[in-house]
């Protein structure tokens, strides 16, 4: 079995089902031999993080009790059921929203004005439709306060990487769904945040796009050596590209199950069909089954 | 397919470029060059038929005649009314434009000052008209106020509109990349209300006209709203006539002109939704 699956410990007494308590058991142990591959700091690391939004006098408690976390250069992804509260967790993580309970870490600090320095790659592309294509890639840099020139120059020294060579001078609206999400990404890269999140960044692409910008990604991803935080509802895609996968509940969200993919890197197309892979594969569906059902 | 596919069929009745460009251009204006031809003739066959005198309905023919006539006189006050509205729009954007902005930036200053905004257009601009003579001399100032207090108020409602219509993930996206609310304004909210800001100003541009001449009838010594009104006693009715025909064409190059600059303004508003001219 290439993948460990460990219940999230915290969530014990949500637990009903014998067999999700018997892998959890098997948790702190795995917990630990982590640890020490990694032998890096939790460059994110969430603790018992809940969030209540109130709408109009009711309180609706969209994620309770998640833990999270994630090391320095790894490549996380997160599935849950639509609604749980994942792109919550990402606006609190990005600084764009605060938690109503628990703590939030950077780099093992309390972070409260980490706004501006998580890369946030929404669902949608937010291209300005009046910018060319270079123009939106340098966003970020401008907002930064990079002069126009330098970040002009940087940009397109990376144009032709992100397959959008000859496009410079183009408006978005010329553009098919999948150079207008590297646009984006190229925007996201070129800011150069310490962390990068991605909310579903390939929910718009069919599924022959996405297993070529897959590839594309974790070659990018290895060059860039930095922390990755992605939200997917293709398992495929989550296991293919993760170093771990967390699951998670329904509303309200919490962490259900973590695995571990130890599939070796770098990574090819031809792994999907290999028996780990399938292996863990059934496991998270099955996991993620379970929660859509509850 | 196979009829594309066969040599000489296509290109044998195929008309030139520059033909088929001509054609094109006049099917997208034949409804309305019809329009016109249709009533005009019909306005023309009635004078004649029932021998209408001149100073109660001249027919279209003595109007076309009375500009070719009095092309001097009419240039004359078409340019002093041109000078009202191209000043009075002027004044209208720069205000309209600064509003905008204020109440875009600022919910204190919108609540201040939005119900004003309104009111000034519940003023009747024929009661206000006579009282700028009695303000503000008597000049070019009554007429531009005039034109300005028409066309500021379609410019700052939909700029207004236009500045609050962003998208709110972008402004997530641009607090993670680090913005303050300055940039948003900026670098969002400005270029999001561009196109609404040209609409108002579609509307601002045919309203002006109108602004101009209700200016020059409270009181004035040149303009084509001034010619109207002395020469409607001197039953000179034909001048009438040919001073709306200009104001009319007037009207409709204004509009096209905004058009024009929108066009270059906003490139990419045009490569997305096409021509609204
Ligand atoms: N600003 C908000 N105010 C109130 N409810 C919200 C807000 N943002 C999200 N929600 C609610 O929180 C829940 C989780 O949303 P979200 O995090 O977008 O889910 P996911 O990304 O997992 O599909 C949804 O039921 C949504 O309606
Ligand atoms: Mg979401």
């Amino acid at each position: 079995m290439i993948g460990r699956l460990f219940c999230c410990h915290e969530n014990l007494d949500f637990e009903t089902g014998n067999d999700t308590m018997a892998i959890s058991q098997q948790h702190n142990e795995a917990m630990a031999s982590q640890s020490e591959q990694f032998h890096e700091t939790r460059i994110i690391d969430v603790v018992g993080l809940g969030k209540v939004f109130d709408q109009n006098g009711q309180s609706l408690t969209v994620m309770e009790r998640v833990n999270f976390h994630a090391y320095e250069g790894e490549f996380v992804s997160i599935i849950g059921p639509s609604g749980c509260g994942k792109s919550t967790l990402l606006n609190i993580i990005a600084g764009l929203d605060d938690q109503t309970e628990g703590s939030l870490k950077l780099r093992g600090e309390e972070a409260s004005d980490r706004l501006g320095t998580v890369g946030y790659m929404q669902q949608k592309d937010l291209l300005l439709p009046w910018r060319s294509v270079l123009d939106n890639a340098i966003f970020g840099l401008e907002l930064q306060g990079v002069s126009k020139r330098e970040a002009r120059d940087r940009a397109s020294a990376l144009m032709e990487q992100f397959g959008l060579d000859g496009f410079e001078s183009e408006y978005p609206s010329a553009l098919s769904g999948g150079m207008r999400q590297r646009v984006a990404f190229l925007r996201t890269v070129l800011a150069d945040q310490q962390m990068f999140l991605l909310d579903e960044p390939f929910g718009a692409l069919d599924a022959l796009n996405r297993s070529q910008i897959h590839e594309w990604l974790l070659g990018l991803w290895e060059r860039l050596n930095k922390t990755i935080v992605m939200v997917t509802h293709d398992v495929d895609e989550a296991i293919f590209l993760s170093d771990r996968v967390y699951v998670m509940s329904a509303r309200p969200g919490t962490m259900r199950l973590v695995a571990n993919v130890d599939l070796p890197r770098p990574r090819y197309l031809e792994m999907v069909t290999s028996e780990g892979f399938v292996e863990l594969k059934t496991e998270l569906l099955s996991a993620i089954r379970r929660e859509s059902a509850s | 397919m196979s009829i594309v596919n066969r040599p000489g069929v296509c290109e044998s009745y195929a008309f030139p470029n520059w033909l088929r460009t001509l054609i094109t251009v006049g099917l997208r204006w034949l409804p309305a060059v019809l329009i016109v031809v249709a009533v005009v003739g019909f306005w023309e066959a009635y004078v004649r038929i029932f021998d209408v005198q001149k100073w109660l309905l001249p027919a279209p023919s003595v109007i076309a005649k009375t500009i070719g006539v009095d092309a001097g006189l009419l240039w004359g006050h078409t340019l002093a009314t041109i000078e009202e509205i191209v000043v009075g729009f002027a004044l209208a954007l720069v205000c309209g434009f600064a509003l905008a902005t204020a109440i875009g930036l600022s919910r204190t200053i919108e609540r201040a000052l939005y119900p004003f905004i309104i009111a000034s257009q519940t003023i009747p601009i024929i009661v206000i008209a006579p009282m700028l003579l009695i303000w503000v001399g008597y000049g070019l100032a009554p007429k531009v106020i005039v034109v300005a207090l028409i066309c500021f108020f379609p410019i700052v409602v939909n700029m207004v509109d236009g500045l609050k219509s962003v998208d709110s993930d972008v402004v997530s996206l641009m607090r993670t990349l680090g913005a303050n609310r300055w940039a948003i304004f900026l670098k969002l909210q400005v270029p999001t209300s561009l196109p609404y800001l040209f609409s108002g100003l579609r509307i601002a541009i045919a309203f002006s006209v109108i602004g101009a001449v209700i200016g020059e009838w409270v009181g004035s010594s040149e303009g084509l709203g001034y010619l109207m009104i002395r020469s409607k006693p001197q039953f000179l009715t034909e001048r009438v006539f040919a001073a709306i025909v200009i104001l009319s064409a007037l009207g409709v190059s204004l509009f096209a002109m905004v058009g024009i600059v929108e066009r270059f303004a906003l490139p990419w508003w045009h490569k997305e939704h096409g021509s609204r001219t």
